[in-house]
């Protein structure tokens, strides 16, 4: 994975998760962070921190993230998913 | 029993940390509010989206969206202000280009905004219907800089002075201009249209009003034309390049009106330029010109057409009026034919060939042609002149054009069936005197005509010229079954079906005795084969080529009508003959005897007799002897052979009422039709009816028309109702 395809997301524990890019822009927000006219700080060194999100939440989160690339095209199969999640809870 | 209590099992939500620090709402504000004055100072770089992000969602989470909103709102209007006395202290040119930066950048700061607070955005806005951070930035700015006493203004003056600018010839920086007006279009389109527009389209309509004044004192109508043209190619070309598309219709209506509408009158009626001046000059290019400019302006076309009607009226008027021209019936018919192809020329070139056009061309021909009741006359005598030698020598389709062009020049014929009587005797004189140029040229006329008309009006017509072929077979017969008879004089006959020819009432007048003879074997012949039928001979038909050889030994082929060949037979056997001497023996009738006499000794050049007295007038008293000393070029000479000419004043007379009689029975024969299927009919229905029905061969008269019924109820066709005498019953 080349530096230019790929941001960081970084749990409050620190917990650093690479991405694509590709990926995190699933979520309407990072990609607003991301594309962000105006050159804010998350955009400059491509990473996003999340302070009060828990490590494990935000692995979750990686995980949906590719798993709704592969996926896109078959929306039911999204409560498949969803009933795998233990904790999801705080989204 | 139990007596305990049971405890009710609750199940609670889990909650989340409630934040009770009252000054929470006050700290996370000052946050934003400060990210707020960074992004406008250009100074974002160092902030973290995310923080902010969770900073604005935290406080609509927990109630504070309105303290939110209502911060922003406050912040916002403190920057523009701001800006606003920025863009004020710009100098001159300046001026636009400041308000042109501040806007995007503005823009872009909104947009920044608008991410950051997306949160609020999607959900305590809908909730509280107020306006959303994008909408809400544009108004700010629409209220406090566009809306700003000094800038609304200025900004209004400043546009107008730039287009007036390039109006005037300049060159100026459309992109700017494009972006300062696509501002005032994303700001809403009311501000577009209060803001710009309707000043820009008054300002307009006051440039173009002097403009064309000024014009119209200069310029001709050609240029001024051209000049308008540029003017609203111009305005369009603006359109496309920095202003809103939904303006190409206004502001073309502002040119349109002030350039065209106003001055459409004097335009079409200048001296020496206006649109007849072009019509008569056949200017192709400004017609169009002022064709494509009329079009858009209500009645604009409806005017041209009028004058052009007006004038083309007038003019066909003179044409058929004109005496000189009517001296000459085939240049008159071909000043008709120049004239109609000049102008669907104009129609079809300079008028896109709009119908309405070709139609008021074609009633002002139908108007004018029938001016003239000569006109029907003077068309056969024009064909008459192309089939006997105005086509020799050329090509098929130029024949087909020319004749088709002639038949346009039919069809405006009123009185359609005055043709067909002239037609069928030019017809029949050309057939027997030999001088159609081409067979196939009669034939396609022929067609063309039973196209336009029918077949009832050319059966006739092909009637004469199928007896002709049928004589060439029966004279081949006859010359077979004959064989001694090549020596001798060699007789051609053709027989005519009386139904189809023009009839003439003639008497057969003495054949010298060689020529009765052959007709008699001829009739013999002819009757073997034909039981059942009557020939008589139509003497003042023929023609005779005789030789003749003269005093000095001249010899010559004379080429002469019957008539005139039986009186000079006459003279193998006399010196001199009187007149009466002649009459008696020939028997020819008078007016035809003097015609004849006169044409053998009183023009020059063909006078093979000569006459005692040298008068030019043939009286009763005359004496005739062989002109010894005749003399002439060619050898074969021509003696008067009939030929088709404009008819003297009672000859038309003649024409015209056997014309009348004939309409009778054809108004009689509609008459009966019509009632016969209608049963029932009153007397206005009646004449509408009929003439509607005899339309196409001529115009029938009322009063002729309700003479005709008058008839057919004396003759029991129709009867009168008894109630309403009006109403007129089919009697079967």
């Amino acid at each position: 994975m080349k530096k230019e395809d790929t941001v960081k997301l970084i749990s409050a524990e620190g917990m650093e998760f690479v991405i694509d890019k590709e990926a995190a822009m699933v979520s309407q927000t990072i990609r607003n962070m991301l594309t962000s006219p105006g050159g804010f700080a998350e955009a400059e060194h491509g990473e996003v921190t999340f302070p009060e999100i828990s490590a494990v939440i935000l692995e979750k989160i990686c995980q949906y993230f590719y798993w709704s690339l592969q996926y896109s095209r078959f929306g039911f199969f999204i409560f498949y998913f969803l009933g795998s999640v233990s904790c999801f809870f705080y989204l | 029993m139990s007596n305990q209590k049971k405890r009710i099992f609750q199940i609670e939500a889990f909650k989340n940390r409630v934040v009770v620090d009252p000054k929470y709402a006050e700290k996370t504000w000052k946050i934003l509010e400060h990210a707020i004055h960074e992004i406008y100072n250009h100074n974002a770089s160092g902030l973290s989206f995310e923080e902010l992000y969770r900073n604005a969602y935290n406080m609509v989470l927990h109630k504070f969206g309105e303290k939110l909103y209502s911060g922003l709102v406050t912040t916002m209007t403190a920057h523009l202000k701001e800006i606003s006395k920025s863009i004020e202290a710009a100098q001159g040119d300046l001026f636009l280009e400041e308000l042109n930066r501040k806007w995007n950048d503005h823009n872009k700061a909104l947009q920044m905004i608008r991410d950051i607070l997306m949160y609020m955005d999607r959900t305590y806005i809908p909730n509280t219907h107020k306006t959303p951070v994008h909408e809400l930035g544009l108004s700010l700015w629409r209220d406090n800089i566009i809306h700003s006493g000094k800038i609304q203004s200025r900004l209004l003056s400043t546009l107008l002075e730039l287009v007036h600018r390039e109006r005037t010839g300049e060159v100026i920086d459309r992109g700017l201009m494009r972006n300062i007006v696509k501002m005032l279009m994303d700001l809403g389109s009311s501000v577009y249209q209060e803001d710009f527009e309707k000043p820009f389209l008054e300002v307009s309509a006051e440039f173009y009003r002097r403009e064309s004044q000024k014009f119209i004192e200069c310029y001709d109508c050609g240029d001024y034309l051209k000049k308008a043209e540029i003017r609203l190619n111009e305005e369009i070309e603006r359109v496309t390049h920095y202003l809103d598309a939904k303006s190409e219709g206004k502001i073309t209506n502002v040119v349109e009106k002030e350039m065209i509408a106003n001055h459409m009158m004097r335009l079409v009626h200048m001296e020496n330029s206006g649109l007849v001046n072009m019509l008569l000059n056949d200017k192709h290019g400004d017609l169009g010109r002022m064709y494509n400019l009329f079009r858009r302006v209500p009645n604009g076309l409806a005017m041209i057409r009028d004058v052009m009607t007006s004038h083309l009226r007038e003019t066909g008027k003179q044409l058929v009026t004109d005496a000189e021209r009517l001296k000459d019936p085939v240049e008159y018919v071909q000043r008709l034919l120049d004239e109609k192809e000049k102008y669907d020329g104009i129609i079809s070139l300079a008028f896109s060939n709009d119908k309405t056009f070709q139609n008021a061309l074609n009633s002002s021909f139908e108007y004018f042609i029938n001016l003239n009741s000569r006109s029907p006359e003077f068309i056969s005598l024009f064909v008459d002149d192309k089939l006997r030698k105005g086509l020799k020598g050329v090509s098929e389709e130029d024949v087909e054009i020319i004749l088709d062009k002639v038949m346009m020049i039919f069809c405006y014929l009123q009185e359609k069936d005055v043709f067909e009587k002239y037609y069928k005797q030019h017809l029949a004189k050309r057939l027997l005197s030999g001088k159609t140029v081409s067979d196939d040229a009669e034939r396609s006329l022929i067609v063309k005509l039973k196209t336009a008309c029918g077949y009832q009006y050319t059966s006739k017509l092909e009637g004469m010229l199928t007896d002709m072929k049928t004589s060439q077979d029966t004279m081949q017969g006859f010359c077979s079954s004959h064989p001694e008879l090549t020596d001798g004089p060699t007789l051609v006959v053709q027989v005519l079906t009386t139904g189809s020819w023009p009839t003439q009432p003639s008497i057969t007048c003495h054949l010298p005795f060689e020529m009765s003879a052959l007709c008699e074997k001829f009739r013999s012949y002819y009757l073997g084969i034909h039981t059942g039928r009557r020939l008589s001979w139509q003497t003042n038909m023929g023609t005779a080529d005789i030789k003749a050889i003269f005093g000095k030994g001249q010899k010559h082929e004379l080429n002469v009508s019957t008539y005139q060949m039986c009186i000079l037979m006459l003279f193998n056997n006399a010196d001199r003959l009187s007149y009466k001497e002649i009459e008696q023996v020939t028997a020819i009738p008078a007016s035809d005897l003097k015609r004849c006499l006169q044409s053998m000794a009183c023009v020059k050049g063909k006078n093979v007799l000569r006459k005692e007295p040298m008068s030019k007038d043939i009286g009763e008293d005359d004496s005739f002897f062989v002109n010894e000393k005749f003399a002439s070029k060619f050898y074969k000479v021509k003696v008067g052979t009939v030929v088709a000419q404009k008819e003297s004043e009672p000859e038309k007379q003649e024409t015209r009422q056997r014309v009348e009689e004939d309409r009778k029975p054809q108004i009689e024969a509609a008459v009966v039709r019509i009632m016969k299927s209608r049963k029932v009919l009153d007397h206005n229905n009646i004449i509408a009816e009929v003439t509607k029905q005899l339309q196409s061969r001529f115009l029938a008269n009322p009063t002729e028309i309700k003479k005709r019924i008058e008839s057919l109820i004396e003759r029991e066709f129709l009867e009168r109702d008894n109630s309403d005498r009006k109403m007129y019953r089919y009697l079967a």
